[in-house]
């Protein structure tokens, strides 16, 4: 293992990396550690047994600091898309600092949960667990999808005038969602078993599309909707009561553990099931429940990785530092929760810091301009990581995307991209998918 | 019980059947369709029979703007008549006249807790002029709260101006409209239109109110409730706070000589659920009134959700969705159709049993039983004790079965030993849910009780012979 001081000092790197851009709208932590491997590599800066070090402290970072992105500038990826809308509506009420202390609690209390569950449940529960209940994976996955599509509540149809009329309301939200899992799942389809884009991005090819559907429709939204910049109250204030707190953060603790543990099961999946689980209401739950989900979801995820009884790979972040180091011994374990603690604390810090200075300043500059730099970046970002085919790709991402948006769907739907070919190839379908497609 | 406990439930029937979980293991999913089975029910409910249901009376407090999706809807002046007394709209017009402006007193009745009566008298200052948008006239007037408000939106009114004015409209004793400024309906119309349904059930046998939300711009929405109080024969609609679709509170709150609508009830009736119905993000409800024999005396009694907990959650809606998975999967040659079509029967007869735990019942055995049979009233449906322990349950049971039909076990204790380490939260979340359930039941009997007992059915019985 490293010397403590080194493991010291990339870790607060990674948290330094990590809290610098993980307020970026748009920005996701995978996507930049991914461009920084790409285009820095690793080993020559930095050592390869530091890597796995730096990737927690930044990772915890972006569990934390893109609390902003989602509160002040709407944009977050699909683990908080039932974050969203609650924070746009404390963001239109002035609230938008309270939503990041209220999403911060929740972040504290899952970074608590994590902890603990890694010192004293996770090595004995874990294995067992997931020894008799991994082979049934596909089984969880299919049922999940199949419940979000049974499980869409029609928005409208209440107000048609005939039967008919209030059928095809409420059905056309429905079947859109249905269409944009779909299209989404073509689009990953190809991007993952066809060569359209280069063989050098096998991490990153994913990258662009993802980026996409969650990112840049978000970016363009803001251009389009060209939302009012309302001044800001920074009072450290918050309306919730500890019983939400407590079972905001029990519903949390299980849908980001479900994510973090199941693969592909993603964040906004894992939330969804456990919102339904512990019946969850109110926005104050809602924003407390996302902070404990997305620390389990993409710290706990990450920390498997550590875990030597078990030792899963969960997640794109994983992926790519197991490429190049996989921790081996328990007191590399231990030095993890141990990172896991420093970096929250100086996450929540930073966040804590910038949500007050952003709620201070929200009105000098328009979301538009920021919006219009964020989507050039991302463009950017897609042809370093993925070439030219991978900025078309991203294009149509977007569409899809947006398409959510137009039929007042869930945007998760979008994860079809990620969900149908993984599908496909576990049950064996991936070469009949390839005929349909006209494409082997 | 929420929608993904009825799922989560199939989904651990199927896990019972070792067939059923060799072939998952091996990649043959069609055990999936005992969740969908379990959770079809709801579905069937939500997604055609909401949209299918009869609608005697419909109320809407504040009509969408047919572009926006939300209140006030703009409205011209010509199309307004009497049966829009109460309704939000707004309206875009020129001020023609100035009639008054001034201060006076003004009382109104306001209740407390418990429903008392008291009446409050203040000081007021009002505006009242005559608003023309080129298809016709209107008085408007703004007074008490409302004119602060109105006053502090548009400054100095002078004939000529153009404005966009908010309010619900009103009838005057001589039948002409009037235009009240306000931020909601008045929840007078709400009450009114319950209380006819109500004596129009008593005379016909049942009758169903569609009642809509109001959504204001923003994604949020005025919260109400309305009270049925069957001791005082009366129907009280209190108009909330504006919410957020999450339930939080954001302000809003109508002054109180609008806040309140109360109407009397001339015939008997009773309510079945001990608390009052709230109204505010996603859809408004539908309430049936039937009438009904209560200890032997003749009753309006409310049912919530009509078209919600009928065949589609009875147990021979099970049997035939056990036949129909049966018939399709011997078609599609699958080889445990008869495991695949026990575990869908189980899966819809488990969200039947889940849903009898609560409140509304279910009519279980139709065409044998005509009505509804009353819940166990172990907890509300959206009770997250009992979600959690009953989810939960199926959890463990999952785990249980699958390490039961893995050799070797891939978690090496004994069967008993296992489902005990698995299952002790449920144990701990039912237990509590029974203590709450003991005494829940003890204050509703007390309740029915007194409802039998109230004078107001004895009176009736003399004059109406009930």
């Amino acid at each position: 293992m490293l010397p403590l001081s080194d493991l010291l000092i990339w870790s607060f790197a990674g948290v330094l990396f990590g809290s610098l851009i993980s307020w970026i709208p748009g920005f996701h932590i995978y996507n930049i550690i991914a461009l920084l491997v790409a285009v820095f590599g690793v080993g020559e800066l930095m050592p390869v047994q530091a890597f796995p070090f730096f990737a927690v402290g930044a990772i915890v970072a972006y569990a934390y600091v893109s609390a902003i992105s989602s509160v002040y500038f709407s944009v977050a990826d699909e683990s908080a898309v039932f974050l969203l809308f609650p924070t746009q509506r404390y963001l239109l009420l002035g609230r938008g600092h309270e939503a990041v202390l209220l999403y911060l609690i929740g972040a504290v209390a899952g970074t608590l949960i994590l902890v603990l569950g890694m010192l004293f449940v996770f090595p004995k529960v874990l294995p067992p667990i997931y020894q008799a209940t991994s082979p049934y994976i596909t089984y969880f996955l299919v049922a999940i999808v199949l419940f979000m599509f049974m499980s869409e509540w029609p928005k409208e149809g209440d107000r048609g005038k005939t039967v008919k009329e209030r059928l095809w309301l409420a059905w056309r939200q429905i079947l859109g969602g249905i269409f944009v899992f779909f299209l989404s799942g073509i689009l990953g389809f190809i991007v993952t078993n066809t060569n359209i884009l280069p063989a050098t991005s096998a991490y990153t090819r994913l990258t662009p599309m993802f980026i996409g559907f969650f990112g840049m429709s978000w970016v363009i939204l803001n251009i389009l909707s060209n939302p009012p910049m309302l001044p800001q109250k920074p009072e450290d204030k918050v309306e919730s009561s500890i019983y939400n707190t407590l079972k905001a953060s029990f519903g949390g603790a299980l849908g980001g553990t479900i994510a973090a543990v199941y693969p592909i099961i993603t964040g906004g999946m894992g939330a969804m099931v456990a919102g339904h689980m512990t019946s969850q209401r109110g926005d104050d739950a809602f924003i407390i429940s996302q902070g404990v989900n997305r620390v389990l979801y993409y710290v706990g995820a990450f920390s498997l990785l550590f875990l030597p009884n078990l030792r899963l790979t969960r997640g794109a972040g994983a992926w790519l530092v197991s490429s190049l180091y996989t921790p081996k011994s328990y007191s590399e374990y231990i030095a993890a929760i141990g990172v896991i603690l420093l970096a929250s604390g100086i996450s929540f810090l930073f966040t804590y810091g910038l949500s007050r200075l952003i709620a201070r300043s929200f009105n000098v500059m328009h979301i538009k301009k920021v919006s219009y730099f964020v989507a050039a970046v991302l463009v950017v970002i897609s042809y370093l990581l993925t070439g030219w085919m991978g900025v078309v790709v991203l294009f149509v991402s977007t569409a899809i995307g947006l398409m959510a948006a137009a039929f007042n769907t869930r945007r998760s739907y979008c994860l079809g991209g990620l969900i149908l070919p993984v599908l496909l190839s576990m049950t064996g379908h991936t070469e009949v998918f390839m005929h349909l497609l006209g494409l082997g | 019980m929420r929608g993904f406990t009825h799922y989560i439930s199939g989904l651990a029937a199927a896990t019972f059947f070792p067939a059923l979980v060799a072939d998952i293991r091996m990649g043959t999913l069609a055990a999936v369709i005992a969740a969908a089975s379990a959770y079809f029910p709801d579905f069937v409910d939500f997604k055609f029979g909401k949209f299918f249901a009869r609608r005697d009376y419909e109320i809407d407090p504040a009509p969408w703007d047919e572009k926006k999706h939300y209140a006030p809807k703009l409205v011209k002046i010509k199309d307004l008549s009497e049966k829009n007394r109460y309704q939000f709209f707004a309206i875009e017009g020129r001020v023609e006249e100035i009639l008054t402006k001034g201060s006076g007193t003004m009382s109104y009745e306001v209740f407390d807790e418990k429903g008392n009566v008291k009446t409050v008298t203040e000081e007021y200052n009002t505006i009242v002029f005559i608003l023309n948008d080129g298809t016709g006239k209107i008085t408007v007037e703004a007074f008490g709260d409302d004119y602060k408000i109105f006053e502090e939106e548009f400054g100095q009114i002078e004939e000529g101006k153009e404005m966009l004015v908010f309010g619900y409209v009103d009838v005057d004793p001589d039948g002409s409209l009037r235009f009240v400024v306000s931020d909601a309906p008045h929840p007078q119309g709400i009450a009114d239109i319950i209380a006819e349904a109500i004596e129009k059930a008593y005379e016909e046998g049942e009758k169903i109110v569609k009642i809509h939300n109001i959504r204001l711009p923003g994604d949020v929405y005025r919260q109400f409730w309305i009270h049925l109080d069957p001791p005082k024969r009366e129907v009280r609609v209190e108009m909330g706070p504006i919410v957020t679709p999450g339930g939080v509170a954001i302000g809003g709150e109508p002054p109180e000589y609008r806040k309140y609508g109360i109407a009397r009830v001339n015939v008997p009736f009773i309510k079945t659920y001990p608390k009052p119905t709230r109204i505010d993000s996603f859809s408004g409800p539908e309430i049936a009134f039937r009438l009904t024999k209560h200890q032997g005396k003749t009753v309006v009694k409310d049912r919530f959700l009509p078209w919600h907990h009928g065949f589609s959650h009875s147990m021979t809606m099970g049997v035939i969705i056990g036949a129909v998975v049966f018939l399709l999967a011997k078609l599609f040659g699958y080889s445990h159709a008869t495991d695949l079509a026990l575990a869908s029967m189980i899966g819809q007869w488990l969200h039947v049993f889940e849903d009898q735990l609560g409140f509304m019942g279910s009519n279980l055995f139709p065409p044998i039983t005509k009505d509804v049979i009353p819940g166990f009233k172990l907890g509300e449906s959206g009770s997250g004790l009992t979600n959690f322990s009953t989810a939960w349950l199926m959890i463990a049971l999952m785990i249980w079965n699958f390490n039961r039909f893995t050799d070797p076990r891939p978690i090496p204790i004994s069967d008993a030993r296992l489902l005990l380490y698995l299952i002790w939260p449920s144990i701990i979340g039912f237990g509590i849910a029974i203590v709450r359930s003991i005494r829940l039941r003890k204050e509703l009997a007390k309740l029915m009780d007194y409802y039998t007992n109230l004078e107001a059915f004895e009176e009736l019985e003399e004059v109406g012979g009930i």
